[in-house]
């Protein structure tokens, strides 16, 4: 966008067709035409994110709370965002038009801008209300774990998708990311390594246990044998296989089940 | 007013515990800030975080039911003793505390309805949710008609074994839990026909159309009640299985363990 309006000076085009105070008028047209569009476009954009359930969504996190605190709301912050945009936007157009800035390449190199630190404030906000989200729910599903390590998964959760937000706002604004980048990139690759070496297991049953799941080779009911335990069969979950004989239950981790294979009793 | 007070007065007087039935947030604070009595939370879920909690497993409608089954619940969990005194305080015919009501532990008899939940091999919530079929079978039936349903939850291995197919199976290889939606209707569907439905730990259907074969020997469940009643008590003294039946004749749903039955709803009332 910045690029056409560089390499196109339209104002300059205008001032040519039209007279000088032609263009002045035109200008201040342009200007109440502006606050008009911006205080429509804050109204819709406030239709629009009700109907589409924003404020629902973003009920309790402490974003919210915070504009509520302010005396507005999320979809309030975002409407007055856009309607702000909308405006400024056609206050440059309108200086560059009527070319009262002695500078006429200013306002075309702004009005390029100002799109960038636009979609950098909805990045940060979404981010911010994103890892909100993110950190309730995690503690939600982790609040049968009553350990203080278990407190710091969710806070984690938080922080990484503010970051990853903070670095798209970044990248918008044109700042040098590349250090942040390359701080991301070790965090990724340590998450990725990490996880794979503590969920092997379980990825190895959940990947046998689809399998036993979908084909069922024993269903419950049926008397087999794996490895040296045997019993009826209980309960087949994706990770593991409940056997129970007279004494014992036994719980097997898919994975076992697979390689040792699966003898089935006929009797 | 006064005597009102007073009466009021009479009936917390000198109490061992108080339970709080569905409290608000701050009604639990003050009472477990401020008083000397052991409080006991009894309600769907711990929404207030309190120490002491009994879950109600159902929306018991009839107050009696919900002081029962948390009267169990807390001396199960050793939160009151044989013989206390308890206040609850309850919202029985709105949403806020409208009631408040004396009893006394040792003045009911245990019927183990809180075992039922608590301590049989199937999980909770599926027992509820069995129950809930059933509840909803009994209120709608099939077309209008009553029907009658047998549902053993639990031990599905060892039901299986004492039972045998009355027909194709149409929960073969198939994945549904009691619990999702669907299976409502398909239950209604499957209950025309006669067989118990077997239902596991987790709350996987594992077969429909099954012909319990329990050995029914000192199963004594009350006379009147008829042959499905009586599989039901019988594979449940035989298993680690509890029963949920549907009455065909009384359209009263009723749960069996060990042999015994330990609760009977009126699907109506819910």
């Amino acid at each position: 966008m910045a690029l056409q309006f560089a390499q196109f000076n339209w104002p300059e085009w205008i001032r040519d067709i039209f007279s000088a105070e032609t263009a002045f008028w035109l200008s201040i047209a342009i200007l109440v035409g502006g606050a008009v569009l911006a205080y429509l476009i804050w109204k819709y954009v406030h239709v629009f994110l009700e109907n589409a359930g924003v404020p629902a969504a973003v009920e309790g996190t402490p974003f919210e709370r915070t504009a509520q605190g302010l005396g507005t709301s999320t979809a309030g912050i975002v409407a007055t965002l856009a309607a702000i945009f909308v405006y400024l936007t056609m206050l440059l157009i309108s200086l560059s038009v009527s070319n009262l800035f002695e500078s006429p390449s200013l306002g075309p190199r702004l009005t390029g801008y100002l799109p960038s630190i636009f979609v950098a404030a909805i990045a940060l906000m979404i981010g911010l209300i994103a890892g909100d989200k993110a950190r309730l729910s995690v503690s939600e599903r982790l609040r049968s774990i009553k350990m203080p390590e278990a407190s710091i998964i969710p806070e984690l959760v938080k922080y990484s998708i503010v970051y990853l937000a903070t670095l798209v706002a970044l990248g918008q604004l044109g700042i040098a990311t590349s250090a942040l980048l390359i701080l991301l990139g070790a965090y990724a690759l340590g998450i990725v390594v990490l996880a794979g070496l503590a969920l092997k297991d379980l990825l190895a049953a959940a990947a046998s246990g689809t399998y036993l799941v979908l084909t069922q080779p024993y269903g419950i009911g049926d008397e087999i044998q794996i490895e040296d335990k045997q019993g009826i069969v209980q309960e087949i979950d994706l990770f593991v296989t409940h056997i129970e004989n007279d004494e014992r239950e036994f719980i097997i981790p898919n994975q076992r089940v697979f390689r040792s294979g699966i003898v089935r009793i006929r009797d | 007013m006064n005597e009102l007070a007073e009466l009021l007065e009479d009936i917390v007087a000198d109490v061992d515990a108080v339970f709080l039935f569905s409290p608000t947030g701050s009604l639990y604070e003050t009472f477990a800030d401020a008083s000397d009595l052991e409080t006991v939370v009894v309600s769907a879920e711990n929404a207030v975080g309190a120490e002491n909690f009994v879950e109600l497993p159902l929306e018991f409608r009839d107050f009696g039911g919900r002081v029962r089954f948390g009267m169990e619940g807390a001396l199960q969990r050793e939160y009151v003793e044989e013989g206390d005194e308890i206040v609850c305080v309850a919202d029985v015919f709105d949403d806020e505390i409208d009631t408040i009501t004396r009893v006394k532990t040792g003045e009911f008899s245990r019927s183990g309805v809180y075992d039922l939940f608590t301590n049989s091999r199937a999980e909770p919530s599926v027992i509820r949710d069995v129950l809930e079929v059933a509840v909803e079978l009994g209120k709608k039936g099939q077309k209008g008609k009553p029907v009658g349903a047998l549902f053993v939850v639990g031990d599905a291995g060892k039901v299986m074994n004492k039972s045998r197919p009355l027909s194709y199976n149409p929960f073969e290889k198939s994945h549904v839990h009691v619990g999702d939606p669907i299976v409502n209707v398909m239950l209604k569907e499957f209950s025309r026909l006669d067989g118990a439905f077997v239902i596991s730990d987790a709350g996987k259907i594992v077969s429909a159309y099954r012909y319990l074969e329990p050995s029914a020997e000192g199963v004594d469940i009350p006379k009147g009640l008829g042959a499905r009643h009586m599989a039901a008590g019988a594979i449940t003294r035989d298993t680690n299985a509890i029963a949920i039946v549907l009455s065909e004749s009384d359209g009263l749903v009723r749960a069996f363990k060990g042999g015994e039955l330990i609760m009977e709803l009126d699907p109506e009332e819910y």
